[in-house]
């Protein structure tokens, strides 16, 4: 077992608990507590007791009334700009008022529309997958056609030793499927059809991949579009 | 749960049901911005990080357990983490090495069915806990789980020097972690 913090004093680790849930941590630190979380369960019980402990603080935060920003957020799960996924997002109003409108059957081609590509060579989808902060960035271009995905890594390191980047797809409303991994700076993955609107994300898991199917820290995601 | 609407909210969410995923936001985004708001200070990137949670609720919502923990702690835990990371890295100037930028991987609040019943004591406990802190160390946990306080900060608030200012705040959660659990 890693313990990356041996510089703190006695009774550290139920301490160094408190501090990774009350948010004190530089980032290097909070970023070595998160790594031990993943491969030390009894650690992240403390983490667990504390967030506990400490969630009854949450009643003080105040309730701001937010922008409207469900069409960004949807837009940026769903597809970019995208009026037939709009349509489709569930948003039952304006769904209806389209159906009622007789717009029905024409919402539902154009819905249908966007994940079809014209006759002839299939176009090309898109997405780029970057943590938030920027540090990491992969580009992902996938070909309906042949089913090849080509992963690169435009910026950020390459994931060490101990560890390798993961591929996710995740189909709307589903839990991710792993895809491969793309440690290497380029990778080529024949992969599972993929539509537009699909979100590929990539995630940081021990060397192999993920032991248990799931993502273990996901570092970025992304859309894929039609390019 | 019935006494919890955000979790069947969540249940839905999980399942792909985006009509849910926008009750959802309307019934908690205003805390979630609140949450934002309080630790970034920045309206603007308030608005930032609030897409950014709720694109992670989305995809994270199926690790959702309520018998573990009440939605709205779920939530909150989401975006504490997500705008604590960003303050970090603003404040530290450090960019994260590779692991770039961690996503919405807590652990579950509260451990246990049981925990979940004992919210409300717990509640109680603490504050009662908290009581028991000499008052600037109460203000300083409060402080950097309110606003995302760093060592940094807090020593410059309570104007101890940044070299004892772990070790002081650490003797503060000492004496919690004692009093919550005598």
């Amino acid at each position: 077992m890693t313990t990356p913090q041996s510089h703190i004093p006695e009774g550290g680790d139920d301490l160094l608990a408190a501090e990774y849930v009350l948010g004190v941590l530089p980032l290097p630190e909070r970023l070595a507590v998160e790594a031990r979380l993943r491969d030390d369960p009894a650690f992240a019980e403390r983490v667990a007791a504390w967030s506990g402990h400490l969630s009854s603080l949450d009643a003080d935060f105040p309730e701001v009334p937010a922008p409207d920003l469900l069409p960004q957020i949807e837009a940026r799960l769903f597809g970019r700009a995208d009026p037939a996924g709009q349509r489709a997002s569930g948003r039952r109003g304006l769904g209806r008022r389209w159906f009622l409108a007789g717009g029905g059957a024409i919402a539902a081609a154009a819905a249908v529309g966007v994940f079809l590509t014209r006759p002839g060579k299939p176009q090309l989808l898109m997405a780029e997958i970057a943590a938030q902060d920027g540090a990491l960035i992969f580009q992902a271009r996938y070909d309906p056609g042949t089913g090849i995905a080509t992963i690169t890594r435009t910026r950020g390191q390459a994931p060490g030793d101990a560890h390798d980047y993961e591929l996710w797809i995740i189909h709307p409303g589903q839990v991710p499927s792993p895809a491969g991994l793309v440690s290497a700076p380029t990778r080529r993955l024949t992969l599972p059809k993929l539509a537009a609107g699909d979100t590929l994300a990539v995630s940081l898991e021990p060397a192999g991949g993920s032991p248990n199917g799931k993502p273990t820290q996901v570092l970025g995601a992304g859309v894929l579009s039609l390019a | 749960m019935n006494d919890d609407p955000l979790a069947a909210y969540l249940n839905d969410v999980a399942g792909g049901d985006r009509a849910a995923f926008g009750a959802l936001y309307s019934a908690a985004s205003a805390k979630l911005f609140g949450v934002c708001l309080r630790i970034l200070n920045n309206r603007a990137e308030a608005e930032e990080a609030l897409q950014e949670v709720f694109t992670r609720v989305w995809i994270n919502a199926g690790r959702f357990d309520a018998d573990r923990a009440r939605a709205m702690t779920w939530l909150i835990a989401i975006a504490r983490n997500h705008c604590i990371d960003r303050v970090r890295a603003r404040r530290d100037d450090i960019l994260p090495d590779d692991t770039g930028d961690p996503f919405a991987r807590m652990p579950d609040p509260a451990p246990g069915a049981e925990a979940r019943a004992m919210a409300q004591s717990e509640a109680r406990r603490i504050s009662e806990c908290f009581d028991t802190l000499e008052p600037a160390r109460a203000e300083a946990v409060r402080g950097a789980y309110l606003e995302g306080l760093s060592y940094a900060d807090l020593a410059k608030r309570h104007a101890i020097p940044l070299n004892t200012v772990r070790t002081w705040l650490r003797r503060g959660l000492l004496r919690l972690k004692e009093c919550l659990e005598s």
